[in-house]
């Protein structure tokens, strides 16, 4: 028995010492805060605009969380955040739930815009791929399932690496990549992707492993991995992932990045929303990878 | 007269006044498990009930098609076999590693071990087991992962490349195609539940009376005998109900399986193919559900199946040790 006790000794121990030590770190008070939450996209980008505001209005704390694009959405209903960062579009019966919830219409700005870069391993021989091809690797039902029948310079299994269900990233790389069915129904993802629950975590997770390919935000690239050049249709020359392609339209997995508030921001939260879209919170923008309004 | 009457009678009326709720205290104290199962069953049943007789039952254990978040205009697919199948293959390949590993500690710490060596052993299992599950899916993510992926890779056409597709070790001639997978998870599952299994072991096998070693000794047993023939008989109980609460542990662990399995909705057809768990999916997608959706509502209906299937796992313990003693008492 004794051993019992001192095993849960030794757990409780630990549970104290995590919670004093959360406890003892220093807290300040601050005139407003800034809740922020939404897209794991967003929240590196989201984070650095909340740092870099903080040199700016010292009084005003910027709360920035990520969780995914529907939970940002959940929270802008529940009224438990000022700002939902989205990856996507806002769906209308989200708008709908916030006007019914809350009594507001969703504002929306665009903040700067993302292109979805498709992740391989460095070790990987193939440089291009091409949207239909594509299709048939992620897909439900896709043909293709092995590097071979991509490119014979390469073998073996693909393994498929992707954002959960909940993300913006994956309805985005659903609707953009997996097509229409026969009767113009949206193709579903086949089964057995790899469902991570962040966009770093998918970009690690391919550069350690050979066979991989992954989808993720253009701005998590590291020297660990490479990306491929993406092309309209097959044979067409493939267009690498960068802001000017992103801006323009020229690469095929590129999207706008949005801010939603329930109803006209108030006026420390509008502040913050302008100071992102001057060319200091542009700035930032470029910094993390992503792309500059203009 | 009234004063000296008062004093007895105001020290008798405190302790009255105190035996009763104190009594009750204590009692509430014992109820608080039965209150707080039944609390937490009625919690998640209430989450699940809308959701009980709309849901297609034999889809959800028949099919592996999960997709929860269909695009719009696509009908939600609830198919959870994949998720079943994962739950108990890592489970499985957890036991078949801890079991052996952890009676086995458990009999050297009681039996063979003195003195320092003893006591540090006791030191560092119990250590073991305060290490929170999120820092175990780490290491099966960044060690032992890339571990696996390195011994599990084999140029196609070669002997081990062969071997392991025979041997169903990896699915594929190129060998294990990522690191989190099955035998990752299964593996930190048993790191995980053997400091539980050793210790409940070595009480077990410390409660068997010092004189069955000594008439072991006195009929001229050697230590192997000792063990084989006398304390793992006598100490069957303990040991099974030790291995059966290391089975709950690593059905119920969630952390370290989602970091550590791949999360890959599929059903395994070898060692090292990625799987994903019940209490994966639950974990990665309960946060981000609309309440009171269907998916939010699937979700807890898994609950429920995790639930069903620990209970299953504790009566069964429970018949199995009383069946064990019935046995012993013939």
């Amino acid at each position: 028995m004794s051993k019992q006790n001192r095993l849960r000794r030794g757990i409780l121990l630990g549970a104290v010492i995590a919670t004093s030590t959360s406890l003892l770190a220093p807290t300040r008070t601050f005139a407003a805060e800034i809740r922020v939450k939404g897209s794991d996209t967003m929240v590196q980008l989201a984070t650095a605009w909340a740092e870099a505001y903080r040199k700016v209005k010292k009084d005003v704390l910027v709360n920035a969380n990520g969780g995914g694009t529907g939970t940002g959405m959940a929270a802008l209903q529940n009224d438990t955040t000022d700002i939902c960062n989205a990856s996507r579009e806002i769906k209308k019966e989200e708008a709908e739930k916030t006007k019914s919830h809350t009594g507001k219409e969703v504002k929306e700005f665009v903040v700067a815009y993302d292109a979805l870069a498709v992740y391989v391993n460095p070790n990987n021989p193939i440089t291009e791929i091409s949207v239909p091809e594509l299709t048939e690797i992620w897909a439900e039902g896709g043909a293709t399932t092995t590097w071979d029948q991509v490119n014979p310079a390469m073998r073996g299994k693909i393994v498929l690496v992707g954002r959960q269900n909940n993300s913006g990233t994956y309805d985005y790389f659903r609707e953009h990549i997996c097509g229409k069915t026969s009767d113009k129904k949206q193709r579903e993802f086949r089964s057995g992707i790899s469902e991570l629950n962040g966009s770093s975590e998918v970009v690690e997770n391919v550069a350690k492993t050979r066979l991989a390919m992954g989808y993720s935000g253009m701005g998590y690239k590291t020297d660990k991995v490479k990306w491929l050049k993406v092309s309209n249709k097959k044979g067409e020359h493939g267009v690498e992932p960068g802001t000017d392609v992103a801006r323009s339209g020229k690469y095929p997995i590129a999207r706008k990045l949005y801010l939603y508030t329930a109803g006209e921001p108030r006026p420390e939260v509008k502040a913050y929303i302008d100071w992102i879209l001057s060319p200091a919170g542009q700035k930032i923008v470029e910094q993390e990878g992503f792309v500059p309004l203009n | 007269m009234s004063g000296t009457k008062a004093t007895p009678k105001k020290a008798f009326n405190f302790f009255d006044a105190v035996e009763k709720p104190t009594e009750w205290l204590i009692r509430l104290c014992g109820w608080s498990s039965i209150i707080g199962i039944a609390a937490i069953f009625l919690f998640i049943f209430k989450e699940a009930a809308p959701m009980v007789p709309r849901l297609d039952w034999f889809h959800l254990f028949t099919s592996s098609r999960w997709i929860p978040n269909p695009a719009p205009g696509n009908e939600a697919s609830f198919g959870a076999l994949a998720l079943l199948v994962g739950t108990f293959t890592t489970t499985f390949i957890g036991l078949v590693v801890a079991v052996p590993v952890g009676l086995g500690a458990a009999i050297y710490i009681s039996e063979f071990a003195t003195g320092k060596m003893k006591e540090t052993l006791k030191i560092v299992i119990e250590l073991l087991a305060a290490i929170p599950s999120i820092v175990w899916g780490f290491i099966g993510l960044m060690v032992l992962g890339p571990l696996v992926s390195q011994i599990f890779s084999a140029e196609p056409e070669s002997v081990w490349s062969h071997i392991m597709v025979t041997l169903h070790l990896a699915s594929s001639d190129t060998g294990a195609a990522q690191g989190t997978n099955l035998l990752t998870g299964g593996v930190i599952l048993a790191l995980m539940s053997v400091p539980l299994i050793v210790s409940l072991s070595e009480d077990a096998l410390r409660a068997v009376p010092d004189t069955f070693r000594e008439a072991a000794l006195a009929l001229g047993a050697n230590p192997w005998e000792t063990v084989r023939r006398v304390l793992l008989p006598a100490a069957r109980n303990g040991l099974l109900a030790a291995c059966m609460l290391g089975m709950g542990r690593a059905v119920g662990e969630t952390m370290a399986v989602l970091l550590a399995t791949g999360h890959s909705n599929r059903i395994p057809l070898a060692l090292t193919d990625p799987v994903r768990t019940l209490t994966a999916t639950i974990a990665a997608e309960m946060g981000e559900t609309v309440h009171g959706d269907d998916h939010y509502r699937v979700l807890f209906i898994l609950g429920i199946v995790l639930f069903v299937i620990t209970c299953g796992i504790n009566v069964a313990s429970d018949f199995i040790v009383k069946g064990v003693k019935k046995a012993n008492q013939a």
